[in-house]
C-alpha cells in the first residue's frame, strides 16, 4: 500500500510544529501554551511515524508511543500547576508569573 | 643491645608524652619524678649498651638498626635508622648521665613554679631530641634531632613566657640556629645528589675529583656546627639564652646541645678531611671564638653570662681540637667540660636560688661564708675550667693545645691563641669566684641569707623591694616567680646532691685519660675517628707547662685585682666599651640584616603587595561580580522569552546544518 509521498507527511508535521511554536510564543494563557506544546509534540510524532513507515521499521512508532506517555505526564503536571495558580487567585498569565527574574 | 639503645632513645619521649597527656591530673612532683626516672632509665640503658659494646672487638663495634623505612624516592631511601658505635655511646652516656643530674636538680630549683609540669615535659623532650641527634644512623635523622634540640632550646629559653626578654632571646636563638640548619640541609642535598644515600658512613665517601663539591658540603656542615655551638660568627644567641632557667642553661647551653657542633664535626670527619681548608677554618673559628669570648667574659656582670661566655670559649677549644684532627681529645674535652660547666651553672643556680633570682654579681659578695658547700664546689669547677693539674680540665684541654703544634705555622697561631685563652680563662673564672664568694657578705646577701636572725615578716617585704636599683633588674627579679624567700642556706638535698656528684666528677673525671700515659678514651673513639695528628711527648709536656703556667698567671692576676685589691682594675674606656658591647656583633647584625629586611618588607608591602598582589585580587573579584550582575539580567522570569530563545537557537542550528551540508 503506497500512500502519499513522505514529503507530504513532513510538511504536515512541520506545519503542526510551527503552529505549536507560534502558540507557545504568542499566547499568554498557560492553558493555551500547554495545548500548543501538545501540538508541537504531535507534529514530531507524525514525522516519527512517517519515517517509521518509510523504512518499514517499528522503532519510530515505539518512540511515538513513548512521546505520548511523556506528553500525558506533562499535561498532568501542567494542569496541576494551573489549578494551583488558579486556587491562589493569581492571574492566569505567563508574563505575570515572573517571580524568578534575576 | 640494640633494644637497649632503642629504649634509651624512646624513654624520655614517652615521659614527655605522658606528662603532656596527663596534664593537671598528676601533681607537679609526679611530673618531675616521671621526667627524672625516664632520664635515669635512659642512662641505665646507655650504660648497658656501653658494657655490651666494650666486650666486643674494637673493629666490630658498629651496629646500625633500622626501625622502618619512611621515605623512598626512586633509589633514595631514608629509614628511621640508629647507629650504635663508640662515638654515639660516648655521647649517650654524657647526655643521659649529666642530663639525669640536672633534671634531678631541677626538682628543687623549679619547685613552686606554676608551670612545672610543662618544664619537665620540655626537659624530657630535650633529652629525647639530643639522643636522637647522637644516635642517628643517617644524616636525615641527625637533622631531625638537630631541629628538635633547637625546638626544645627555644621552648626552654622562653619558658618564662611573661618576660619579654626571655621571649626575644628564644626567638633569637631559634633564628640564629635556623641559619645553620639551612646550610646543613643544603649540604645534605648535595650529598643526596652525589651519593644517593645519607647513611653513615657511606655518605661521606665523596671521592676524589670533587673538590668543589666536598668543600661546599663541608662548609654547609660547618655552618650548622657553628650555629649550634655558638661559634663565630653565629655566636650572639648564647649569652641571651641565659634568660632561661638555670638548669636549662646547664643542660642545654653548656653540657650537651651546644657541643653538638663538635659531635657533628667528629661524626662527619671524613668529609672534613677531604676538605682540609674548611677543617682549618673550623679550627680558626674556634680559636677566634675562644679569644673573643674570654675577653668579653672579663667585663660581664651577670653571673650566668660570664659562665655562658666561658662555655663559648671552651667549645672554641673543642673546635680547635676537631679542626686539627684530634677528634678523641675534642670529645674528651666535651666530656670533662660537661662535668665542670654543668657544675658551675648548678652552683651558680644555688646562689641565684638563695638570692631570690638575683644574677648581678655587683650585688653579691661574701656569699661563700653563708654557703660553704657552694663555695667549695664552685672553686672546684673554676679550677677544672682553668685546667689546674689534678682537676678535669687539665687532662682534656692540654692535649688539644698540644695537638695544634703538629700543624705547622698555622698550628702555632692556634697554639698561641689557645694559650692566651688559658690566661683569660684563669682571669675571668677567678674574677667571678673572687667577687662572689670570699669576704664579708654584702648587705644584699645578708638580707637574703641571714634571715634566721631577723624578724621574719618585715624583712621579707623589704628584701623584695630592695634589689630594684634600676629598671632592668626590677624586671628580672620579679620575673623569677618560683623563688620565695623561704630558703635559707643552700637549698634542698635534691639540689646539693647533683652539685656534689658533679664536683666529684670534675675532680676525678679527667683521670680516665692522661696524654701519653694512658688513653682509654682515645682507644675507644679512634676506630670511629682516627686522629690526624698525634703530638709527641715533648709537645704534650710543653703544652701542659705553658697552659698551666698561663692559667695560674691568670688566677694570680685575678687574685691581685679582686682578691687582695692590691691592683686596681685597669681603666681602658674604649676597650671596655667594646667588650661590654660584645664586639658590636649584635649592632652589626641589626644594621646588616634586620634593618634592610624591615626596609625591604615595608617597600614590598607598599609597592608590591598593595597595588599588585592585593590589587589584582580585588580587580578580579570586581570583574567576576560585574559579569554576574550582567548575566543575571538575562534571567527575565518571562517564560516566553526563554521559549523564544530556545526556538531561535533551534532555528539557527537547523539553518547551520542545512547550510553546512
Amino acid at each position: 500500500m503506497r500512500g502519499p509521498d513522505i514529503a507530504w507527511y513532513l510538511a504536515v508535521a512541520a506545519f503542526l510544529f510551527a503552529t505549536g511554536v507560534l502558540g507557545v510564543l504568542l499566547r499568554r494563557s498557560p492553558l493555551i501554551v500547554l495545548l500548543s506544546l501538545e501540538i508541537m509534540l504531535n507534529g514530531g510524532n507524525l514525522a516519527l511515524i512517517a519515517f517509521s513507515r518509510l523504512h518499514g521499521e517499528s522503532s519510530g512508532q515505539i518512540f511515538a508511543l513513548a512521546v505520548m506517555a511523556v506528553a500525558a505526564a506533562e499535561v498532568v503536571v501542567g494542569l496541576g500547576l494551573i489549578v494551583a495558580i488558579a486556587q491562589k487567585r493569581l492571574d492566569l498569565d505567563v508574563d505575570k508569573l515572573s517571580f524568578l527574574r534575576g | 643491645m640494640i633494644v637497649a639503645a632503642w629504649i634509651c632513645l624512646v624513654a624520655p619521649l614517652a615521659a614527655a608524652l605522658l606528662i603532656t597527656l596527663l596534664g593537671t591530673r598528676i601533681s607537679r612532683l609526679a611530673a618531675a619524678y616521671i621526667s627524672t626516672t625516664s632520664v635515669l632509665g635512659a642512662f641505665a640503658a646507655a650504660v648497658f649498651v656501653f658494657a655490651k659494646l666494650w666486650s666486643e672487638a674494637p673493629s666490630a663495634r658498629s651496629h646500625p638498626s633500622t626501625a622502618w623505612e619512611w621515605l623512598t624516592a626512586g633509589s633514595f631511601h631514608v629509614g628511621l635508622r640508629i647507629l650504635v658505635d663508640p662515638l654515639s655511646v660516648f655521647m649517650m652516656l654524657i647526655v643521659t648521665g649529666v642530663g639525669f643530674l640536672i633534671v634531678a636538680y631541677s626538682i628543687g630549683y623549679m619547685e613552686g613554679d606554676e608551670e612545672e609540669r610543662r618544664y619537665f615535659a620540655y626537659m624530657a623532650l630535650f633529652v629525647f631530641s639530643m639522643l636522637l641527634l647522637v644516635q642517628a644512623g643517617n644524616l636525615v635523622i641527625l637533622l631531625a634531632g638537630w631541629g628538635l634540640v633547637g625546638l626544645s632550646s627555644y621552648l626552654l629559653i622562653g619558658f618564662w613566657h611573661d618576660r619579654p626578654a626571655a621571649v626575644s632571646a628564644a626567638k633569637k636563638a631559634f633564628i640564629m640556629n635556623a641559619v645553620g640548619d639551612a646550610t646543613m640541609a643544603l649540604a645534605f642535598f648535595l650529598l643526596i645528589q652525589h651519593r644517593q644515600t645519607l647513611n653513615f658512613p657511606d655518605a661521606f665517601a665523596v671521592g676524589p675529583g670533587h673538590s668543589w663539591l666536598v668543600n661546599l658540603v663541608a662548609l654547609g656542615l660547618l655552618g650548622g656546627a657553628v650555629a649550634k655551638s655558638a661559634q663565630l660568627p653565629l655566636q650572639t644567641w648564647l649569652p641571651d639564652a641565659m634568660e632561661g632557667p638555670t638548669p636549662v642553661s646547664a643542660l642545654i647551653h653548656a653540657a650537651t646541645m651546644v657541643t653538638a657542633g663538635v659531635y657533628l664535626i667528629v661524626r662527619t670527619h671524613a668529609v672534613f678531611e677531604q676538605a682540609p681548608h674548611v677543617q682549618e677554618l673550623a679550627a680558626g673559628l674556634g680559636a677566634g671564638t675562644l679569644l673573643m669570648a674570654g675577653l668579653i667574659a672579663l667585663v660581664q656582670t651577670d653571673i650566668k653570662r660570664v659562665i655562658a661566655y666561658s662555655t663559648m670559649s671552651q667549645i672554641g677549644y673543642m673546635f680547635v681540637g676537631a679542626g686539627v684532627g684530634a677528634y678523641a681529645n675534642a670529645e674528651f674535652h666535651l666530656l670533662t667540660h660537661a662535668f665542670f660547666k654543668a657544675l658551675l651553672f648548678l652552683a651558680a643556680g644555688l646562689v641565684i636560688h638563695a638570692l631570690a633570682g638575683e644574677q648581678d654579681i655587683r650585688k653579691m659578695g661574701g656569699v661563700g661564708r653563708l654557703m660553704p658547700v657552694t663555695r667549695i664546689t664552685f672553686l672546684i669547677g673554676s679550677l677544672a675550667l682553668v685546667g689546674v693539674p689534678p682537676f678535669a680540665g687539665f687532662f682534656s684541654k692540654d692535649p688539644i693545645i698540644a695537638a695544634t703544634m703538629t700543624r705547622g705555622w698555622y698550628g702555632y697561631i692556634l697554639f698561641a691563641a689557645a694559650l692566651i685563652g688559658t690566661f683569660l680563662t684563669g682571669l675571668y673564672a677567678f674574677r667571678l669566684f673572687l667577687i662572689v664568694f670570699p669576704g664579708e657578705p654584702s648587705p644584699f646577701v645578708r638580707e637574703h641569707l641571714m634571715r634566721g636572725s631577723h624578724a621574719a615578716g618585715m624583712e621579707g617585704a623589704h628584701a623584695r623591694e630592695a634589689p630594684g636599683s634600676h629598671d632592668h633588674e626590677v624586671h628580672e627579679h620579679s620575673g623569677e616567680g618560683p623563688f620565695s624567700n623561704e630558703h635559707s642556706g643552700e637549698g634542698p638535698f635534691s639540689m646539693t646532691a647533683p652539685v656534689l656528684v658533679l664536683a666529684v666528677l670534675s675532680v676525678v673525671g679527667g683521670w680516665i685519660q692522661w696524654g701519653p700515659f694512658w688513653d682509654p678514651v682515645s682507644k675507644w673513639l679512634d676506630p670511629v675517628a682516627p686522629p690526624l695528628a698525634v703530638p709527641t711527648d715533648t709537645q704534650e709536656a710543653l703544652a701542659s707547662f705553658f697552659a698551666v703556667l698561663l692559667g695560674l698567671a691568670g688566677i694570680g692576676v685575678a687574685w691581685l685585682i679582686y682578691g687582695t685589691r692590691r691592683w686596681r682594675v685597669p681603666r681602658l674606656a674604649f676597650s671596655q666599651r667594646v667588650l661590654e658591647h660584645k664586639f658590636y656583633f649584635d649592632e652589626a647584625y641589626y644594621f646588616a640584616f634586620y634593618r634592610p629586611a624591615v626596609f625591604l618588607a615595608k617597600g614590598l608591602g607598599r609597592w608590591i603587595e598593595g597595588p599588585i598582589i592585593g590589587g589584582s585580587v580585588r580587580e578580579l573579584a570586581n570583574a567576576v561580580r560585574e559579569a554576574g550582575l550582567d548575566t543575571s539580567r538575562l534571567q527575565t522570569g518571562l517564560v516566553r522569552t526563554y521559549a523564544l530563545a530556545i526556538a531561535a537557537s533551534l532555528a539557527v542550528i537547523t539553518i547551520v546544518f542545512v547550510a553546512v551540508r
